[in-house]
């Protein structure tokens, strides 16, 4: 009678724990990646922040905003990428809510960084470069990385290695100079 | 319809991000500095399975493709600043705002800090940055036109040396744990 709950237990526990979580969510995100790719195009999301930028311009200073080349090739606020990143909002709300943990308010990411003052600017300027960068690419960790090299694409790779090369080394230097 | 797909595929994308705590900074960076690898492998199982799926299934349905030009200059040179503010802030576009959607006041000031960038590049680009990404553009190429070899073969090939690289790199470095 003993026996019999624990080979249960077992028996269910061990297929989910021979993969690892990281496997699991990428092999599922993977599935989510071609789905996109197969229902209207492929995920990307810094491409958002110009065409928000667009919008507001378009309000604020419609002379303006129709001069500029940029914004007009990126086009109008309402496409389904916009609608991508509200869904991010969403997923994160909603994934969080029925997490254990809650997610700290500010969380420190270096060696020696104790300030949340520093933690917000910190955060701030990596924002700042993040969509600089991006939209230099032409795209970001979704864009190029994840829906560029799932496709093949040579620019996904070249930008890739450069995240990964400056991302790295800057971490590193972060790291040192915190201690 | 596409909006409302669109929709779906983001918040599945922001509930796999939480999950798997890519909207952590600090797991970020930790990924960054290689001590642990949880997100870097995360990534390229994402690439691998989409890639074959994609790739296989577009044997039989149409796909969406989308392919970005490949203009060098730009894509390395945005990839380096990229690389930079991912290690300094330890957000990327999308997980500050999945971030957010946690409650993490530190993902605001990312989102706050892109939406500023956007508007710096957008003011500078016309006079500065056009000119500079027109320079050394290859188009929109891919690697299997590069090796002259049929797609889904290159994207089950890609996918195997990426999940074989996962499965033997270890996720924490220095421990002895998968």
């Amino acid at each position: 009678m003993n026996a019999q709950p624990e080979t249960a237990v077992a028996a269910d526990v061990v297929p989910v724990r021979a993969l690892p979580r990281w496997a699991l969510l990428g092999a599922v995100f993977g599935l989510v990646s071609a789905a996109s790719i197969a229902l209207w195009g492929p995920i990307g999301v810094s491409g958002t922040y110009p065409r928000f930028i667009g919008a507001l311009l378009r309000l604020l200073a419609p002379g303006y905003a129709g001069a500029n080349t940029y914004l007009v090739r990126m086009g109008d606020f309402a496409k389904p990428e916009t609608f991508l990143v509200l869904g991010l909002l969403i997923g994160g709300f909603v994934a969080s809510r029925f997490s254990p943990r809650h997610a700290p308010r500010v969380e420190f990411i270096h060696a020696g960084q104790t300030s949340a003052a520093a933690r917000y600017r910190d955060a701030f300027l990596g924002g700042v470069l993040i969509i600089f960068g991006a939209r230099l690419a032409g795209g970001c960790t979704s864009g190029h990385i994840i829906s560029g090299i799932t496709q093949l694409s040579v620019a996904g790779m070249i930008f890739g290695a450069g995240v990964f090369a400056s991302g790295i080394l800057t971490a590193k230097l972060l790291q040192r100079g915190g201690r | 319809m596409d909006s409302l797909s669109a929709l779906l595929v983001g918040v599945a994308m922001g509930v796999l991000l939480q999950r798997v705590g890519a909207s952590s900074p600090a797991l970020i960076a930790r990924n960054l500095r290689l001590e642990n690898l949880s997100i870097i492998k995360f990534m390229a199982t994402t690439i691998a399975v989409g890639s074959i799926v994609v790739y296989l299934a577009g044997l039989w349905l149409p796909m969406h493709l989308d392919i970005r030009p490949a203009y060098v200059l730009g894509v390395l040179g945005g990839g380096l600043v990229f690389g930079v503010g991912f290690a300094v802030g330890g957000f990327c576009p999308g997980t500050c705002v999945v971030g957010l959607g946690e409650g993490r006041k530190d993902a605001l000031a990312a989102l706050l800090g892109g939406v500023f960038g956007a508007l710096v590049f957008t003011l500078f680009f016309d006079a500065l940055l056009a000119p500079v990404l027109k320079m050394a553009d290859l188009g929109k190429l891919t690697l299997a036109g590069v090796l002259h070899l049929p797609a889904p073969l290159v994207a089950v090939a890609l996918g195997a040396v990426f999940l074989a690289a996962v499965a033997w790199l270890p996720t924490e470095p220095g421990r002895s744990t998968r």
